[in-house]
């Protein structure tokens, strides 16, 4: 069962990466493609930190935190961007 | 005490451990403050920021996104043998991980030297005042972290072994800290500007 979620999370975090790769190539404008680009990385962030680092067994507390401080990085950057 | 019982639901013993975990959160707080700072100067130099990371290879970055995120996913089944007391395969996959380490950091000298190569050392501009700074900070990290598995891959091939789960966790959580650490710095750094 965690054979098959490690590859499809794998999988899944380097379509993501490329994904954000390619959105530069596009042409919509460079804060729309920042925000499409942040959102991409959120998702491969939370991926590593709850698959890979197993935080999604953890205490709510640190599910939270990390949540937390994923969402003000990204508000943030998205702010000033 | 039998780690393999500890209660990852208790506040106290997130995976990998409670001070790694504070130690996680301030590192990704100092990036995060330097990389909101990189931003923020961006603001003032917009076209400085925006030529410059046209000079930054993105293919180099990519390629060394994918170098890190396959080896977390290695360091990943790698515990995962471990906790299965598969040492033999456990190490096989430690291996592949720190693989991945030393590509990552193979391809990143051979950025380096071709930015040096180009003049574009760390007083060139702003940009590459925080380019080299937050990059070279990362790949810090991943020496360190090289170290750590190269110590718990000697631990696992010793004849008997006496590596405890704890210290095995706790090195694989560092490891993927420099994946989170390289997830914030790619974007801010080699795409958004």
């Amino acid at each position: 069962m965690k054979n098959n979620m490690y590859i499809k999370v794998l999988i899944s975090l380097l379509v993501l990466t490329i994904l954000a790769a390619l959105v530069v190539t596009l042409d919509i404008g460079l804060k729309v493609a920042a925000a499409i680009i942040l959102v991409l990385f959120m998702l491969k962030f939370l991926g590593v930190a709850f698959y890979f680092m197993e935080l999604k067994t953890a205490h709510i507390f640190w599910k939270s935190a990390v949540l937390i401080f994923m969402s003000i990085f990204l508000g943030i950057i998205l702010i000033i961007v | 005490m039998d780690l393999t019982k500890v209660n990852v639901k208790n506040i106290y013993y997130p995976p990998g451990g409670i001070l790694l975990w504070i130690i996680i959160f301030l590192e990704l707080f100092t990036f995060g403050m330097a990389l909101v700072a990189m931003v923020v100067y961006s603001k003032d130099e917009p076209e400085v920021f925006h030529n410059s990371r046209l000079l930054l290879n993105t293919t180099f970055g990519l390629t060394n996104t994918v170098f890190l995120l396959t080896s977390g996913f290695f360091m990943a089944k790698s515990v995962q043998s471990f906790k299965a007391n598969n040492n033999e395969k456990s190490s096989l996959y430690l291996k592949l991980t720190m693989l991945g380490g030393f590509l990552f950091l193979l391809l990143k000298s051979f950025e380096y030297f071709e930015k040096i190569e180009a003049g574009l050392t760390i007083g060139h501009n702003t940009f590459f005042t925080f380019y080299w700074m937050l990059t070279l900070f990362h790949v810090i990290h991943v020496l360190v972290g090289l170290v750590i598995l190269s110590s718990v891959f000697v631990g696992l091939n010793k004849k008997k072994s006496k590596l405890e789960l704890e210290d095995f966790e706790a090195s694989a959580t560092f490891w993927h800290m420099c994946d989170l650490i390289w997830l914030m710095l790619f974007p801010v750094i080699y795409l958004i500007f």
